[in-house]
């Protein structure tokens, strides 16, 4: 597939904060890539960035084979974003602030107007285009929002943590819009922190930390690199510090933990590890309500490459 | 793309309600206060006549300047009487101003010297009366004396008296200045009504602020957006800062028509002056907006709070809220209101209704010109970039 983003070592610093640190990385036409990472890893500088917002120290960005820069309109024509805030006129209907923004890429009326109206058919806000933006609920205001950075049909899309702060019925549609997007040609840079949006929509993901890519892939290549195999939950109602210490010594067992009434057991390798747990548990005369078994999320390989610890 | 942005930016604008308060509202509302509170008063509500004393010694009796001044201004048939004047010796003087009875006296010897027993407000315009007749005494002194070398060159037989005479004469032209700084005859209700019109001319400066705050990516969300289409930056500045304008214009427009029409303001003959005057007043204040707008790194509602404060600011040092602080600024810290936007325009209003030439209205208004191009340069120097460092 042909390449519609290449950056290379790209650096960008804020006085002595290195945000984004020799960071190289493409995105190929069609597909959907998530950009992922703690708070302050870089992931909304690298888009402002890529979008010639921001000045950088040293790299190169080329979109669709040209170079990134502030007057390069024949690119910037065929780019959408979706802010992180949601950027629309209080003053404005939702039906205006879809034209006004759409009216900056699109000159034609005819087509601006088939464009609005299928844009706001793509969000569902078909019983809301009179509607003011203070009108509209947190989930509608965000699909106001996507609507702004995508009704002038663009090839390149970036969104900017779309889902922040929205119900699960908006998130739902939101997905389900950004899909059709993909499906209709365009490619999309999606930043997120839901971890399950991004396996429902990515086809490769880009972790960073502190500026740099600390891994990359599809959703199974990164999911591999988890040091864990395997995840076993059981419901048990009251359980001893002496039974959990026996399950520590099982074969393959990495980590034991105990949060009344969920024994989670996490293991290295291996398989049948739920068959021997559950023969242990009735060796030991330990009844259960449920056990069930999990290969490691992306959540899991997320919080084993970034570290557990608080940022921000 | 620079009609479409120009429609849209109008729009946004002639809906945001807090604009619409500043710019349209507020000085409708300003002004019908005034309307109320000087309609009662306007025809008793001068300044006092300030009681003086002058030493009627002979350097006194001999220097026209002054005499001819402070009988003009003391004429009690006059509507521009200032001072009620009594000529005595020194002695009776001294004692007068220790009982009370007199703001201050002149005393004429080499110089001319103001005796006051405190610093009030008649006390400095009574000194300024004597400053400004001294200062022009001896400008016309100059004057005459230059005239008369030259006359008796070409005609030796000519009457330096006449010369002396003539160059009195512009001494009484200058009186319309010296009435205009004691502002014995100013109408209070103009004097608030000019003020009210600079005001609001200053208030579509928040139009400014609020138009350029949303085009830039720096500035705003919505300024990020725009700041990624295709469109280049300047037509989005220009059509935001035009939308801005003529917003300001209809709220100045329907300031106008409601002062003239419902509260039967006069704003003298001089219409087309008028209009040149609101409209460069407008374009001072519009250009104030853009800069704080471009200078300031911070959220629209503290940059709209500097607005309206510098222009309240603005509005006291010219007069708005006493006249005497307008007369105090002038004669004190003139650059103050030399600088001052608001100033320019009332001090504009005010020369237009009271002189007869055009060179302080045109001073004026070449003072507005400066001060937008001054703003609107150093603007776009402030947002040339095209990249940030941070947003």
């Amino acid at each position: 597939m042909k390449k519609v983003i290449e950056v290379k070592n790209l650096t960008k610093e804020y006085k002595k904060l290195k945000a984004v640190d020799d960071l190289s990385f493409d995105v190929v036409g069609g597909e959907i890539l998530g950009l992922l990472g703690p708070n302050g890893s870089g992931k909304s500088t690298t888009i402002n960035c890529l979008l010639s917002l921001l000045n950088y120290q040293s790299g190169s960005i080329k979109i669709f084979g040209k170079e990134a820069t502030p007057d390069a309109y024949d690119i910037k024509r065929q780019i959408g974003v979706v802010f992180q805030d949601v950027a629309v006129f209080e003053e404005l209907t939702v039906y205006d602030n879809i034209n006004y923004f759409c009216g900056l890429y699109i000159k034609d009326k005819e087509t601006r107007k088939k464009y609005i109206e299928e844009a706001i058919e793509l969000v569902g806000l078909e019983e809301f285009k009179k509607f003011y933006p203070k009108e509209l609920s947190g989930g509608l205001l965000r699909r106001l929002n996507i609507a702004c950075g995508i009704a002038h049909k663009p090839k390149l899309i970036f969104l900017d943590e779309p889902t922040v702060a929205v119900d699960p019925q908006s998130r739902n549609n939101i997905l389900d819009g950004i899909k059709k997007l993909r499906d209709n040609g365009a490619t999309i840079v999606y930043t997120t922190h839901y971890m399950e949006e991004v396996e429902i929509l990515c086809d490769r993901v880009i972790i960073l930390d502190a500026g740099k890519v600390i891994a990359s892939g599809t959703i199974d290549e990164l999911k591999s690199l988890a040091k864990i195999e395997e995840k076993v939950s059981v419901e048990v109602l009251d359980l001893d510090e002496e039974y959990i210490e026996k399950v520590r010594k099982l074969k393959n067992v990495e980590l034991v933990s105990y949060n009344k009434p969920i024994l989670l057991v996490t293991y290295k390798k291996g398989k049948n590890n739920l068959v021997e747990l559950m023969e242990h548990l009735k060796k030991e005369k330990i009844s259960y309500n449920k056990i069930f078994s999990e290969r490691p999320t992306l959540n899991d390989v997320f919080l084993e490459l970034t570290g557990k610890g608080l940022r921000d | 793309m620079f009609f479409h942005n120009f429609k849209y930016t109008f729009k946004v604008l002639f809906k945001n309600k807090m604009l619409i308060f500043w710019t349209f509202a507020f000085p409708i509302i300003l002004g019908t206060f005034f309307n109320m509170a000087f309609s009662d008063i306007e025809n008793s509500e001068k300044l006092d006549i300030i009681p003086i004393a002058i030493v009627s010694n002979e350097s006194f009796e001999s220097n026209p300047f002054l005499k001819e001044t402070f009988r003009y201004l003391s004429d009690e048939d006059s509507e521009t009487q200032l001072f009620s004047t009594k000529y005595t010796n020194e002695e009776e003087a001294k004692s007068l101003l220790e009982e009370g009875d007199i703001s201050g006296y002149l005393l004429v010897e080499d110089t001319s010297k103001v005796v006051v027993s405190t610093n009030g407000i008649n006390e400095t315009i009574f000194k300024s009366v004597v400053d400004e007749v001294n200062q022009n005494s001896q400008l016309i002194g100059a004057i005459a004396k230059e005239n008369i070398e030259k006359e008796l060159k070409n005609n030796p037989s000519i009457n330096p008296e006449a010369i002396y005479k003539n160059a009195i004469e512009l001494v009484q032209k200058e009186k319309a200045n010296i009435k205009n700084i004691s502002s014995s005859n100013l109408s209070y209700t103009m004097i608030e009504f000019y003020t009210l019109i600079a005001m609001a001319c200053l208030y579509g400066g928040i139009l400014g602020t609020v138009a350029i705050n949303q085009s830039l990516a720096n500035m705003s969300s919505t300024g990020k957006r725009v700041s990624v289409s295709p469109t280049k930056k300047r037509n989005i500045i220009f059509s935001s800062v035009l939308a801005g304008y003529l917003t300001q214009l209809i709220g100045l427009v329907l300031l106008f028509l409601y002062t003239i029409f419902v509260l039967k303001v006069d704003y003298g003959t001089h219409f087309p002056e008028i209009v040149v005057l609101s409209l460069l007043g407008s374009l001072a204040g519009l250009s104030l907006g853009i800069v704080v707008a471009c200078l300031i790194k911070s959220n629209e509602d503290l940059k709209v709070g500097i607005m309206i404060s510098v222009t309240m600011l603005g509005c006291f040092l010219s007069g708005m809220m006493g006249i005497t602080m307008k007369y105090i600024v002038d004669k004190n810290i003139p650059i103050v209101n030399k600088i001052n936007p608001v100033n320019m325009i009332t001090d504009g209003f005010y020369s237009l209704y009271y002189y007869d030439t055009f060179d302080r209205f045109y001073g004026n208004i070449i003072g507005l010109f400066l001060f937008s191009t001054l703003c609107i340069s150093i603007s776009i120097w402030s947002i040339r970039r095209q990249k940030y460092d941070s947003i």
